[in-house]
């Protein structure tokens, strides 16, 4: 069974823009790659989409094809899904968010959906529920603790609580809609908000 | 301090902001400096705002004393009643505040701000309590049909339960009632895509670029819009033969190939000015998709 790694990066923007939209709904996608031979996959960074209307789909098709191509140009393939909403005990993965990674399954077999946990994100513990098929069908299901997935680095979410609180890092971030009004925010980078230097 | 804090306030409660971090910082410069007195009638709205804005980050403490004082001011009144049930929502007591939401109803039930925090609160309750929001939102609407909101709502509750279609048809009212407002001639579209009907979607986000001014100040609906039609054109020129369930009739396709081409102008035209977009790969991601999408 594969393994999954959330570096540094991705960890900080999902939970960034679940910041930056506390009353929303938020989603987007997961980019990296699975190293040849073994069966570890490292989710590199993450590019946020939607918070509007976050079930509707022209926007979120567009973005997702912007993402895809954004990925491979850096050597990187969609790996998955992830979803905050603005409820803190919601963590059931929403219809949208099931067709969106069952999507993207058919190019990348072993597709991951994260759910952000509400309730977690101010322990310092990971603040995710990874989401993974049932068998072989698209019926995803939330996965135990210490199962398959855990992060690059284990200070990421007392960090990423340091950045909101104390740098308001939430204020940065931009995703697709954010790009669709104002076309100079850098939603598939998010260059400002990566973090790159925290590497203890 | 208090004077500029007092403005700033102010234009917020006029124009409705959310800014509630900000809000209870002025609010408390207000009142400890007794700047209260000089507000005269206006104090009740201020203390209203920064009782709202105190429960949005959890200032309990400051709601609590705001509203005691509100209280004094109207016994009874119905806006004060709705502000107590933020409060006890507030405490994260859900059940409760929909009971109180439903007695102060009894007394009153032509409040529609307490009507719809209880739709709110039965919606906030997760999925079991979906099916009850939903009637109870339809009943609202029986009485107050003219309520564009609270149309939109039910047509969120629809597309987060994946019915587009009713999500659609619920939208269909906000047309009627507010027909000149491009964002919800967009949404219309945009979920009329999501539900299928393809033809329909860019017939309407073509209808959101004709209500927007000619030139000069695009709104944000106008920008979004051109990316749907740029999709929508795309899909009905690969399969013209797209079932629509409106029975809405796609352009010709000499017709759709001329509109996709005027999208990835009028796209394109807003990645050139290299001194607003950013640099390198965002840009060129986006502007290849515009050039070269298969269909």
């Amino acid at each position: 069974m594969a393994t999954y790694i959330l570096s540094h990066p991705a960890y900080a923007k999902i939970l960034l823009h679940a910041a930056k939209y506390p009353h929303a709904p938020v989603n987007g996608v997961l980019i990296g790659k699975k190293s040849n031979g073994s069966n570890s996959i490292v989710i590199e960074d993450a590019v946020p989409l939607l918070h509007m209307w976050t079930s509707l789909s022209p926007m979120m098709e567009i973005g997702l094809d912007l993402a895809g191509t954004h990925a491979e140009a850096l050597g990187l393939q969609l790996l998955g899904y992830y979803q905050a909403t603005e409820r803190l005990d919601d963590t059931a993965l929403a219809p949208v968010g099931e067709r969106v990674v069952s999507k993207i399954k058919e190019k990348f077999s072993d597709a991951i959906a994260l759910v952000v946990d509400g309730e977690k994100i101010g322990s310092g513990e990971a603040a995710l529920i990874p989401y993974l098929p049932a068998g072989s069908s698209n019926t995803w299901r939330p996965q135990p603790a210490n199962s398959n997935f855990s992060l690059a680095n284990a200070k990421s979410p007392l960090r990423v609580l340091s950045l909101i609180r104390e740098q308001s890092l939430h204020e940065k971030i931009g995703d697709f809609d954010d790009h669709l009004e104002d076309v100079s925010i850098d939603w598939l980078k998010n260059a400002a908000c990566a973090d790159k230097d925290f590497n203890a | 301090m208090v004077a500029t804090a007092l403005e700033r306030l102010a234009t917020w409660r006029s124009r409705g902001t959310r800014a509630s971090e900000q809000t209870v910082k002025h609010g408390l410069t207000v009142l400890e400096d007794g700047g209260l007195k000089k507000l005269g009638d206006e104090a009740w709205n201020f203390l209203e705002q920064l009782t709202l804005a105190s429960l949005d980050i959890g200032r309990l403490d400051i709601a609590d004393e705001c509203l005691e004082q509100l209280t004094e001011g109207f016994p009874g009144s119905p806006r004060v009643e709705c502000l107590k049930g933020l409060r006890i929502e507030a405490d994260n007591k859900p059940i409760e505040a929909i009971r109180f939401y439903e007695a102060a109803l009894q007394e009153d039930d032509t409040n529609a701000a307490l009507w719809k925090r209880k739709i709110a609160v039965l919606r906030s309750l997760g999925s079991q309590n979906v099916s009850q929001a939903v009637e109870e939102l339809t009943i609202y609407l029986d009485t107050f049909y003219t309520d564009v909101e609270a149309w939109i709502e039910l047509a969120d509750v629809y597309a987060e339960l994946n019915l587009y279609s009713l999500s659609l048809q619920a939208l269909s009212h906000v047309l009627i009632l507010a027909s000149q407002n491009p964002f919800y001639v967009l949404r219309f579209a945009e979920t009329a895509y999501t539900a299928g009907d393809i033809p329909l979607a860019h017939k309407m986000f073509l209808r959101v670029i004709d209500m927007d001014e000619p030139e000069g100040s695009k709104s944000n609906a106008t920008k979004r819009a051109w990316w749907g039609v740029k999709l929508t054109a795309g899909r009905l020129l690969s399969s013209p033969n797209t079932p629509s369930e409106s029975k809405t009739q796609p352009p010709s396709s000499d017709h759709l190939r001329l509109l996709d081409e005027l999208a990835t102008e009028r796209l394109a035209e807003s990645y050139r000015s290299t001194s607003v977009t950013p640099q390198g790969q965002g840009r060129d991601v986006i502007l290849a998709w515009l050039g070269g999408r298969k269909r």
